[in-house]
Protein backbone atom coordinates (compact mmCIF):
# COMPACT_ATOMS: atom_id res chain seq x y z
CA UNK A 1 0.00 0.00 0.00
CA UNK A 2 1.33 3.21 -1.16
CA UNK A 3 1.37 6.12 1.76
CA UNK A 4 -0.29 8.82 0.63
CA UNK A 5 2.18 11.96 0.87
CA UNK A 6 -0.44 14.03 1.79
CA UNK A 7 -0.85 12.41 5.17
CA UNK A 8 2.47 11.94 6.30
CA UNK A 9 2.57 15.49 5.75
CA UNK A 10 0.99 15.82 8.69
CA UNK A 11 3.04 17.86 10.80
CA UNK A 12 2.85 16.99 14.93
CA UNK A 13 3.53 20.37 16.24
CA UNK A 14 4.02 20.69 20.42
CA UNK A 15 0.93 23.45 20.54
CA UNK A 16 -0.88 23.98 24.00
CA UNK A 17 -3.98 23.93 21.59
CA UNK A 18 -6.76 22.69 23.14
CA UNK A 19 -10.02 20.15 21.81
CA UNK A 20 -11.69 23.74 21.21
CA UNK A 21 -9.64 23.91 18.37
CA UNK A 22 -9.91 20.31 17.51
CA UNK A 23 -13.98 20.71 16.55
CA UNK A 24 -14.77 17.68 14.21
CA UNK A 25 -11.23 15.82 14.91
CA UNK A 26 -10.09 12.50 16.28
CA UNK A 27 -7.67 12.59 19.21
CA UNK A 28 -5.67 9.64 20.07
CA UNK A 29 -3.85 8.74 23.11
CA UNK A 30 -0.18 7.74 22.95
CA UNK A 31 0.29 5.11 25.83
CA UNK A 32 4.65 5.29 26.06
CA UNK A 33 4.69 8.77 24.24
CA UNK A 34 1.72 9.90 27.13
CA UNK A 35 0.56 12.48 24.56
CA UNK A 36 -2.76 13.24 23.46
CA UNK A 37 -2.56 13.98 19.85
CA UNK A 38 -5.23 15.68 17.65
CA UNK A 39 -5.73 14.53 13.83
CA UNK A 40 -7.34 16.83 11.50
CA UNK A 41 -9.35 15.05 8.72
CA UNK A 42 -6.62 13.67 6.28
CA UNK A 43 -6.68 16.98 4.44
CA UNK A 44 -2.72 17.75 4.87
CA UNK A 45 -4.06 20.09 8.13
CA UNK A 46 -1.49 19.90 11.08
CA UNK A 47 -2.29 18.45 14.21
CA UNK A 48 -1.47 19.33 17.55
CA UNK A 49 -0.21 17.40 20.41
CA UNK A 50 -0.41 17.62 24.33
CA UNK A 51 1.39 15.87 26.63
CA UNK A 52 0.06 14.00 29.45
CA UNK A 53 0.48 11.91 32.83
CA UNK A 54 2.25 8.66 32.08
CA UNK A 55 0.72 5.31 30.30
CA UNK A 56 -3.02 6.86 29.23
CA UNK A 57 -5.06 3.94 28.18
CA UNK A 58 -8.38 5.37 27.43
CA UNK A 59 -9.55 8.68 25.98
CA UNK A 60 -13.40 10.38 25.59
CA UNK A 61 -14.44 12.86 24.37
CA UNK A 62 -17.31 15.04 26.50
CA UNK A 63 -19.60 17.78 25.60
CA UNK A 64 -18.34 21.07 24.96
CA UNK A 65 -15.34 19.78 23.39
CA UNK A 66 -13.81 18.45 26.70
CA UNK A 67 -11.47 15.21 26.51
CA UNK A 68 -10.96 12.66 29.71
CA UNK A 69 -8.13 10.44 29.58
CA UNK A 70 -7.75 7.31 31.85
CA UNK A 71 -4.22 6.02 33.50
CA UNK A 72 -4.79 2.67 35.08
CA UNK A 73 -1.21 2.29 36.84
CA UNK A 74 -1.10 6.41 37.65
CA UNK A 75 -4.61 5.89 39.42
CA UNK A 76 -5.66 9.23 37.59
CA UNK A 77 -7.78 10.65 34.87
CA UNK A 78 -6.56 14.01 33.00
CA UNK A 79 -9.03 16.32 31.74
CA UNK A 80 -8.49 18.93 29.06
CA UNK A 81 -10.95 21.60 28.52
CA UNK A 82 -12.03 23.40 25.75
CA UNK A 83 -10.04 25.98 26.09
CA UNK A 84 -7.04 23.77 26.51
CA UNK A 85 -6.36 24.04 30.28
CA UNK A 86 -5.66 20.04 31.68
CA UNK A 87 -6.47 19.32 35.00
CA UNK A 88 -5.28 15.92 36.77
CA UNK A 89 -8.12 13.44 39.11
CA UNK A 90 -6.81 11.43 41.19
CA UNK A 91 -8.90 8.59 40.80
CA UNK A 92 -9.06 5.30 43.51
CA UNK A 93 -8.51 2.02 42.04
CA UNK A 94 -7.19 1.41 38.55
CA UNK A 95 -9.60 3.67 36.51
CA UNK A 96 -9.70 2.30 32.62
CA UNK A 97 -12.68 2.68 30.65
CA UNK A 98 -14.39 5.81 30.25
CA UNK A 99 -17.82 7.25 29.60
CA UNK A 100 -19.22 10.56 29.55
CA UNK A 101 -22.68 11.92 29.90
CA UNK A 102 -23.49 14.02 27.40
CA UNK A 103 -24.76 16.91 29.59
CA UNK A 104 -21.80 17.12 31.07
CA UNK A 105 -22.67 16.31 34.37
CA UNK A 106 -20.66 13.06 35.09
CA UNK A 107 -18.07 11.30 34.04
CA UNK A 108 -17.98 7.35 34.26
CA UNK A 109 -14.70 5.28 35.07
CA UNK A 110 -14.19 1.76 35.34
CA UNK A 111 -12.11 0.24 38.11
CA UNK A 112 -10.65 -2.53 35.95
CA UNK A 113 -9.21 -4.36 39.23
CA UNK A 114 -11.65 -3.21 41.76
CA UNK A 115 -14.53 -4.28 39.73
CA UNK A 116 -16.68 -1.11 39.65
CA UNK A 117 -18.03 1.54 38.23
CA UNK A 118 -17.32 5.09 39.24
CA UNK A 119 -19.07 8.28 38.85
CA UNK A 120 -17.39 11.20 38.78
CA UNK A 121 -18.28 14.90 39.29
CA UNK A 122 -17.46 16.52 35.83
CA UNK A 123 -16.88 19.35 37.79
CA UNK A 124 -14.64 18.87 40.26
CA UNK A 125 -13.58 15.10 39.82
CA UNK A 126 -15.14 14.19 43.24
CA UNK A 127 -16.45 10.04 43.35
CA UNK A 128 -20.05 10.82 43.71
CA UNK A 129 -21.39 6.96 43.70
CA UNK A 130 -20.30 3.54 42.61
CA UNK A 131 -21.79 0.41 41.54
CA UNK A 132 -20.26 -3.23 41.75
CA UNK A 133 -19.87 -5.07 38.01
CA UNK A 134 -18.44 -8.04 36.78
CA UNK A 135 -14.68 -9.13 37.00
CA UNK A 136 -12.33 -6.97 35.20
CA UNK A 137 -14.81 -4.06 33.59
CA UNK A 138 -12.80 -2.69 30.45
CA UNK A 139 -14.91 -0.62 28.05
CA UNK A 140 -17.80 1.71 28.78
CA UNK A 141 -20.32 2.82 26.42
CA UNK A 142 -24.07 4.71 27.14
CA UNK A 143 -27.08 4.07 25.61
CA UNK A 144 -30.39 5.48 25.97
CA UNK A 145 -32.50 5.86 28.49
CA UNK A 146 -29.43 6.84 30.82
CA UNK A 147 -28.38 3.24 30.47
CA UNK A 148 -24.33 2.33 30.89
CA UNK A 149 -22.71 -0.69 29.53
CA UNK A 150 -20.05 -2.25 30.98
CA UNK A 151 -17.86 -4.71 28.84
CA UNK A 152 -17.26 -7.51 31.85
CA UNK A 153 -13.78 -8.97 30.49
CA UNK A 154 -13.77 -12.00 32.75
CA UNK A 155 -17.53 -12.05 32.90
CA UNK A 156 -18.20 -12.99 30.05
CA UNK A 157 -21.03 -10.49 30.24
CA UNK A 158 -21.79 -6.97 29.68
CA UNK A 159 -23.10 -5.29 33.00
CA UNK A 160 -26.51 -3.16 32.49
CA UNK A 161 -26.00 -0.52 34.83
CA UNK A 162 -28.99 2.32 35.21
CA UNK A 163 -27.44 5.39 35.73
CA UNK A 164 -30.44 7.06 37.64
CA UNK A 165 -29.77 4.59 40.54
CA UNK A 166 -26.31 3.34 39.81
CA UNK A 167 -27.90 -0.23 39.66
CA UNK A 168 -26.77 -2.63 37.60
CA UNK A 169 -29.97 -4.19 36.48
CA UNK A 170 -28.99 -6.71 34.28
CA UNK A 171 -26.12 -8.93 32.96
CA UNK A 172 -26.03 -10.57 29.15
CA UNK A 173 -24.22 -13.41 28.12
CA UNK A 174 -21.54 -12.57 25.49
CA UNK A 175 -18.40 -14.64 23.77
CA UNK A 176 -15.14 -15.04 25.30
CA UNK A 177 -12.89 -12.23 26.73
CA UNK A 178 -15.70 -9.00 26.24
CA UNK A 179 -13.35 -5.89 25.83
CA UNK A 180 -14.63 -3.40 24.01
CA UNK A 181 -18.33 -1.74 23.28
CA UNK A 182 -20.17 0.86 21.23
CA UNK A 183 -23.87 1.75 20.86
CA UNK A 184 -25.79 1.94 17.62
CA UNK A 185 -28.98 4.45 18.63
CA UNK A 186 -30.51 3.29 14.83
CA UNK A 187 -30.84 0.16 15.95
CA UNK A 188 -30.62 0.40 19.40
CA UNK A 189 -27.76 -2.17 19.63
CA UNK A 190 -25.10 -2.61 21.79
CA UNK A 191 -21.83 -4.31 19.91
CA UNK A 192 -19.27 -6.12 21.95
CA UNK A 193 -16.10 -7.39 20.84
CA UNK A 194 -14.64 -10.43 22.48
CA UNK A 195 -11.14 -10.31 22.39
CA UNK A 196 -10.30 -13.70 23.18
CA UNK A 197 -13.61 -15.96 21.09
CA UNK A 198 -12.71 -13.20 18.13
CA UNK A 199 -16.27 -12.83 17.58
CA UNK A 200 -18.57 -9.33 17.90
CA UNK A 201 -21.45 -10.21 20.20
CA UNK A 202 -24.61 -8.20 18.98
CA UNK A 203 -27.25 -7.08 21.64
CA UNK A 204 -30.66 -6.22 21.15
CA UNK A 205 -30.48 -3.06 23.90
CA UNK A 206 -34.80 -3.17 24.49
CA UNK A 207 -34.59 -6.59 25.14
CA UNK A 208 -31.52 -6.74 26.49
CA UNK A 209 -30.77 -10.30 25.25
CA UNK A 210 -28.07 -11.25 22.61
CA UNK A 211 -28.92 -11.72 19.16
CA UNK A 212 -26.34 -12.43 16.98
CA UNK A 213 -22.54 -13.58 17.08
CA UNK A 214 -20.30 -12.62 13.99
CA UNK A 215 -17.09 -13.94 13.48
CA UNK A 216 -14.20 -11.61 12.82
CA UNK A 217 -10.26 -11.40 12.77
CA UNK A 218 -8.08 -12.90 16.07
CA UNK A 219 -8.20 -10.56 19.13
CA UNK A 220 -11.46 -8.18 18.03
CA UNK A 221 -10.26 -5.02 20.31
CA UNK A 222 -12.33 -2.19 19.85
CA UNK A 223 -15.65 -1.18 18.41
CA UNK A 224 -16.85 1.99 16.21
CA UNK A 225 -19.79 2.29 14.23
CA UNK A 226 -20.81 4.81 11.41
CA UNK A 227 -23.44 7.06 12.14
CA UNK A 228 -25.92 6.10 10.49
CA UNK A 229 -25.86 2.66 11.79
CA UNK A 230 -24.84 0.75 8.27
CA UNK A 231 -21.16 -0.51 9.11
CA UNK A 232 -19.84 -1.43 12.38
CA UNK A 233 -15.69 -1.30 12.44
CA UNK A 234 -13.76 -3.87 14.13
CA UNK A 235 -10.40 -4.13 14.95
CA UNK A 236 -8.76 -7.54 15.43
CA UNK A 237 -5.99 -6.33 17.30
CA UNK A 238 -3.59 -9.56 16.94
CA UNK A 239 -4.54 -10.07 12.99
CA UNK A 240 -3.27 -6.41 12.33
CA UNK A 241 -6.55 -5.79 10.12
CA UNK A 242 -9.70 -4.73 10.57
CA UNK A 243 -12.82 -6.08 10.09
CA UNK A 244 -15.99 -3.74 8.29
CA UNK A 245 -19.34 -5.54 9.37
CA UNK A 246 -22.42 -4.95 7.27
CA UNK A 247 -24.97 -4.23 10.17
CA UNK A 248 -27.78 -5.23 8.04
CA UNK A 249 -26.66 -9.06 6.88
CA UNK A 250 -24.84 -8.91 10.37
CA UNK A 251 -21.67 -10.37 7.74
CA UNK A 252 -18.25 -8.99 7.55
CA UNK A 253 -18.18 -6.80 3.91
CA UNK A 254 -14.38 -6.39 3.92
CA UNK A 255 -11.18 -7.21 5.86
CA UNK A 256 -8.55 -4.10 5.27
CA UNK A 257 -4.83 -5.03 6.42
CA UNK A 258 -3.68 -2.11 8.77
CA UNK A 259 -0.65 -1.82 10.89
CA UNK A 260 0.50 -3.38 13.38
CA UNK A 261 -1.35 -4.29 16.49
CA UNK A 262 -4.62 -2.24 16.05
CA UNK A 263 -6.25 -0.81 18.93
CA UNK A 264 -8.71 1.59 18.93
CA UNK A 265 -11.18 2.75 16.08
CA UNK A 266 -13.16 5.96 15.37
CA UNK A 267 -14.98 7.15 13.09
CA UNK A 268 -15.50 10.73 11.49
CA UNK A 269 -16.57 12.24 8.35
CA UNK A 270 -16.88 8.69 6.33
CA UNK A 271 -13.49 7.39 7.57
CA UNK A 272 -12.13 5.14 10.38
CA UNK A 273 -9.11 6.14 12.16
CA UNK A 274 -7.26 3.16 13.49
CA UNK A 275 -4.77 3.16 16.66
CA UNK A 276 -2.12 1.17 15.45
CA UNK A 277 -0.48 0.45 18.82
CA UNK A 278 2.82 -1.18 17.41
CA UNK A 279 4.13 0.69 15.09
CA UNK A 280 3.12 4.10 16.48
CA UNK A 281 0.88 5.44 13.67
CA UNK A 282 -3.23 5.95 12.46
CA UNK A 283 -4.61 4.11 9.67
CA UNK A 284 -7.25 6.10 7.58
CA UNK A 285 -10.16 3.55 6.04
CA UNK A 286 -12.12 5.15 3.44
CA UNK A 287 -15.45 3.51 4.14
CA UNK A 288 -16.99 4.06 0.60
CA UNK A 289 -14.10 2.25 -0.90
CA UNK A 290 -13.21 -0.25 2.16
CA UNK A 291 -9.22 0.68 1.33
CA UNK A 292 -7.13 2.04 3.49
CA UNK A 293 -5.83 5.77 2.43
CA UNK A 294 -3.03 5.88 4.45
CA UNK A 295 -1.09 5.97 7.99
CA UNK A 296 -0.50 9.13 9.81
CA UNK A 297 2.49 8.84 12.48
CA UNK A 298 1.75 9.43 16.00
CA UNK A 299 3.33 9.57 19.48
CA UNK A 300 4.73 6.25 20.47
CA UNK A 301 1.93 3.57 21.38
CA UNK A 302 -1.50 4.97 20.27
CA UNK A 303 -4.11 2.73 22.38
CA UNK A 304 -7.46 4.46 21.61
CA UNK A 305 -9.19 7.09 19.89
CA UNK A 306 -12.16 9.26 20.03
CA UNK A 307 -14.19 11.46 17.24
CA UNK A 308 -14.35 15.02 18.91
CA UNK A 309 -17.70 15.92 16.49
CA UNK A 310 -17.63 19.65 15.48
CA UNK A 311 -18.69 22.51 18.22
CA UNK A 312 -21.68 24.65 17.64
CA UNK A 313 -21.31 27.26 14.28
CA UNK A 314 -17.93 25.20 12.85
CA UNK A 315 -19.57 22.48 11.49
CA UNK A 316 -19.45 24.21 8.06
CA UNK A 317 -16.00 24.95 8.19
CA UNK B 1 -32.85 -18.54 38.90
CA UNK B 2 -31.10 -15.82 40.35
CA UNK B 3 -28.99 -18.58 42.47
CA UNK B 4 -28.11 -20.66 38.97
CA UNK B 5 -27.28 -17.45 37.43
CA UNK B 6 -24.35 -16.27 40.40
CA UNK B 7 -23.18 -20.02 40.46
CA UNK B 8 -22.97 -19.82 36.13
CA UNK B 9 -21.33 -16.88 36.19
CA UNK B 10 -18.81 -17.95 39.01
CA UNK B 11 -18.00 -21.24 37.02
CA UNK B 12 -17.28 -18.98 34.11
CA UNK B 13 -14.75 -16.88 36.07
CA UNK B 14 -13.16 -19.75 37.19
CA UNK B 15 -12.69 -21.45 33.63
CA UNK B 16 -10.61 -18.39 33.07
CA UNK B 17 -7.52 -17.59 35.33
CA UNK B 18 -5.88 -14.91 32.93
CA UNK B 19 -5.03 -11.44 34.45
CA UNK B 20 -5.17 -8.90 31.63
CA UNK B 21 -4.16 -5.60 32.46
CA UNK B 22 -4.65 -2.67 31.42
CA UNK B 23 -0.85 -1.29 30.54
CA UNK B 24 0.13 -3.52 27.70
CA UNK B 25 4.36 -3.86 26.86
CA UNK B 26 6.21 -4.11 23.57
CA UNK B 27 8.92 -6.67 22.30
CA UNK B 28 10.74 -6.22 18.92
CA UNK B 29 13.92 -8.77 18.68
CA UNK B 30 14.84 -9.44 15.51
CA UNK B 31 17.81 -11.27 13.87
CA UNK B 32 19.71 -11.79 10.24
CA UNK B 33 20.31 -15.33 9.73
CA UNK B 34 23.29 -16.30 6.72
CA UNK B 35 20.50 -18.65 5.37
CA UNK B 36 17.88 -18.48 3.01
CA UNK B 37 13.97 -17.60 4.04
CA UNK B 38 13.15 -21.14 3.01
CA UNK B 39 15.46 -23.06 5.01
CA UNK B 40 15.25 -20.71 8.21
CA UNK B 41 10.97 -21.48 8.05
CA UNK B 42 11.71 -25.23 7.74
CA UNK B 43 13.18 -24.79 11.06
CA UNK B 44 11.25 -21.89 12.51
CA UNK B 45 7.89 -22.08 11.12
CA UNK B 46 6.32 -25.74 12.40
CA UNK B 47 4.73 -24.55 15.54
CA UNK B 48 5.60 -27.78 17.31
CA UNK B 49 9.29 -26.99 16.47
CA UNK B 50 10.43 -25.00 18.78
CA UNK B 51 12.30 -27.43 20.92
CA UNK B 52 14.92 -27.62 17.80
CA UNK B 53 15.88 -24.38 17.90
CA UNK B 54 15.26 -22.65 21.30
CA UNK B 55 18.12 -23.66 23.64
CA UNK B 56 15.81 -22.72 26.90
CA UNK B 57 12.99 -25.28 25.61
CA UNK B 58 13.38 -28.63 26.99
CA UNK B 59 9.99 -30.07 25.58
CA UNK B 60 7.28 -29.24 23.14
CA UNK B 61 3.66 -31.24 22.88
CA UNK B 62 1.75 -30.30 20.51
CA UNK B 63 -1.77 -31.01 18.84
CA UNK B 64 -3.32 -29.53 16.08
CA UNK B 65 -0.09 -29.34 14.04
CA UNK B 66 -0.40 -25.98 12.29
CA UNK B 67 -3.55 -24.86 11.97
CA UNK B 68 -5.20 -22.41 13.58
CA UNK B 69 -6.35 -23.34 17.26
CA UNK B 70 -3.58 -25.67 18.03
CA UNK B 71 -2.04 -25.66 21.04
CA UNK B 72 1.74 -26.40 22.09
CA UNK B 73 2.89 -26.83 25.89
CA UNK B 74 6.43 -25.79 26.15
CA UNK B 75 8.66 -26.99 28.73
CA UNK B 76 10.69 -25.05 30.19
CA UNK B 77 14.63 -26.27 30.65
CA UNK B 78 14.68 -23.86 34.03
CA UNK B 79 11.46 -24.85 34.79
CA UNK B 80 8.03 -23.52 34.23
CA UNK B 81 5.34 -24.48 31.12
CA UNK B 82 3.90 -22.53 28.69
CA UNK B 83 0.91 -23.32 26.56
CA UNK B 84 0.59 -21.61 23.61
CA UNK B 85 -2.38 -21.68 21.46
CA UNK B 86 -1.59 -21.29 17.39
CA UNK B 87 -3.88 -17.88 15.72
CA UNK B 88 -2.61 -17.82 12.18
CA UNK B 89 0.05 -19.64 10.39
CA UNK B 90 0.61 -18.09 6.78
CA UNK B 91 3.32 -20.54 4.88
CA UNK B 92 3.45 -19.06 1.76
CA UNK B 93 3.96 -15.62 3.97
CA UNK B 94 6.61 -17.05 6.47
CA UNK B 95 4.67 -16.20 8.99
CA UNK B 96 2.37 -17.48 12.25
CA UNK B 97 1.11 -15.40 15.05
CA UNK B 98 0.20 -17.17 18.36
CA UNK B 99 -1.07 -16.22 22.12
CA UNK B 100 -0.50 -17.40 26.03
CA UNK B 101 -3.08 -19.41 26.67
CA UNK B 102 -2.67 -20.03 30.56
CA UNK B 103 0.08 -18.26 32.51
CA UNK B 104 3.15 -20.10 34.55
CA UNK B 105 4.59 -16.86 36.07
CA UNK B 106 7.65 -19.56 36.86
CA UNK B 107 8.20 -20.22 33.06
CA UNK B 108 7.99 -15.87 32.44
CA UNK B 109 6.73 -13.43 34.75
CA UNK B 110 3.86 -12.41 32.62
CA UNK B 111 0.36 -12.67 33.16
CA UNK B 112 -0.14 -12.87 29.21
CA UNK B 113 1.25 -12.33 25.93
CA UNK B 114 0.57 -12.23 21.77
CA UNK B 115 3.46 -12.61 19.30
CA UNK B 116 4.21 -13.50 15.61
CA UNK B 117 7.22 -14.83 14.40
CA UNK B 118 8.10 -13.69 10.25
CA UNK B 119 10.77 -14.74 8.28
CA UNK B 120 11.94 -12.35 5.60
CA UNK B 121 14.65 -12.10 2.87
CA UNK B 122 17.73 -9.68 3.63
CA UNK B 123 19.94 -9.10 1.27
CA UNK B 124 21.30 -13.07 0.56
CA UNK B 125 20.39 -14.12 3.87
CA UNK B 126 17.22 -13.64 5.83
CA UNK B 127 15.87 -11.49 8.60
CA UNK B 128 14.23 -12.67 11.22
CA UNK B 129 11.37 -10.66 13.55
CA UNK B 130 10.02 -11.84 16.63
CA UNK B 131 7.66 -8.87 18.20
CA UNK B 132 5.09 -9.56 20.53
CA UNK B 133 2.85 -7.50 23.12
CA UNK B 134 2.35 -8.78 26.77
CA UNK B 135 1.20 -7.34 30.62
CA UNK B 136 3.20 -7.71 33.27
CA UNK B 137 2.79 -11.00 35.83
CA UNK B 138 0.78 -8.91 38.60
CA UNK B 139 -1.35 -6.47 37.25
CA UNK B 140 -2.91 -4.60 39.73
CA UNK B 141 -1.47 -1.35 40.46
CA UNK B 142 1.34 -2.22 43.29
CA UNK B 143 3.32 -4.86 41.24
CA UNK B 144 6.19 -6.95 43.64
CA UNK B 145 9.70 -6.06 41.70
CA UNK B 146 9.62 -9.68 39.98
CA UNK B 147 5.75 -9.37 38.37
CA UNK B 148 6.50 -5.37 37.14
CA UNK B 149 6.73 -4.15 33.96
CA UNK B 150 10.76 -4.23 34.26
CA UNK B 151 10.78 -7.81 35.20
CA UNK B 152 8.45 -8.72 32.17
CA UNK B 153 10.14 -7.04 29.82
CA UNK B 154 13.36 -8.29 30.55
CA UNK B 155 12.21 -12.00 30.84
CA UNK B 156 10.35 -11.62 27.37
CA UNK B 157 13.26 -9.98 26.32
CA UNK B 158 15.35 -12.56 27.27
CA UNK B 159 13.56 -14.96 25.99
CA UNK B 160 13.08 -13.85 22.28
CA UNK B 161 16.73 -12.62 22.30
CA UNK B 162 17.96 -16.41 23.20
CA UNK B 163 15.72 -17.80 21.03
CA UNK B 164 16.71 -16.16 18.11
CA UNK B 165 20.23 -16.66 18.94
CA UNK B 166 19.80 -20.26 19.00
CA UNK B 167 18.20 -20.12 16.00
CA UNK B 168 20.99 -18.32 13.93
CA UNK B 169 23.43 -21.16 15.54
CA UNK B 170 21.68 -24.00 14.34
CA UNK B 171 21.57 -22.76 11.11
CA UNK B 172 24.72 -21.38 10.10
CA UNK B 173 26.21 -23.98 11.78
CA UNK B 174 24.94 -26.75 9.14
CA UNK B 175 27.15 -28.33 6.63
CA UNK B 176 25.83 -26.46 4.23
CA UNK B 177 26.15 -22.51 4.39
Amino acid sequence: MRVSRRLIGVVSLALAAGPAAAAGAVWVASQQGARATRIERPDGAPAASVPVAPSPAVVAAGPGGRLYLSHPDGKAVTVIAADGASRHWPVPGQPFGLAADPDGRFLYVGDWSGNRVLRLSAETGAVEGEVAVGRDPAGLTLGADGRLYVAEREGRSVGVIDTARMARIAGIPVGDGPFALAYDPVRDRVYVANVRSNDLSVIDAGALKPVATVPVGASPYSVAISPDGRRVVVTNQHAGTVSIVDAEALSVAATVPVGRYPEGVAILGGRAYVANWFSDDVSVIDLATLKEMGRIPVAEGPRTLVANQPALGEAGR
Amino acid sequence: MRRVLATLAVLFAAGTALAHGPTPQKIDQTITIRATPDAVWKVVGPFGGLGAWHPDVAKVEVTGGDGAGAVRKVTLKRGGTLVEGLDEWKGAERTYSYRLSDPDLDALPVSSYSATVTVTSDGEGAKVAWMGRFYRGDTGNEPPENLNDEAGKEAMNRYFAEGLKGLKAKLESGPQR
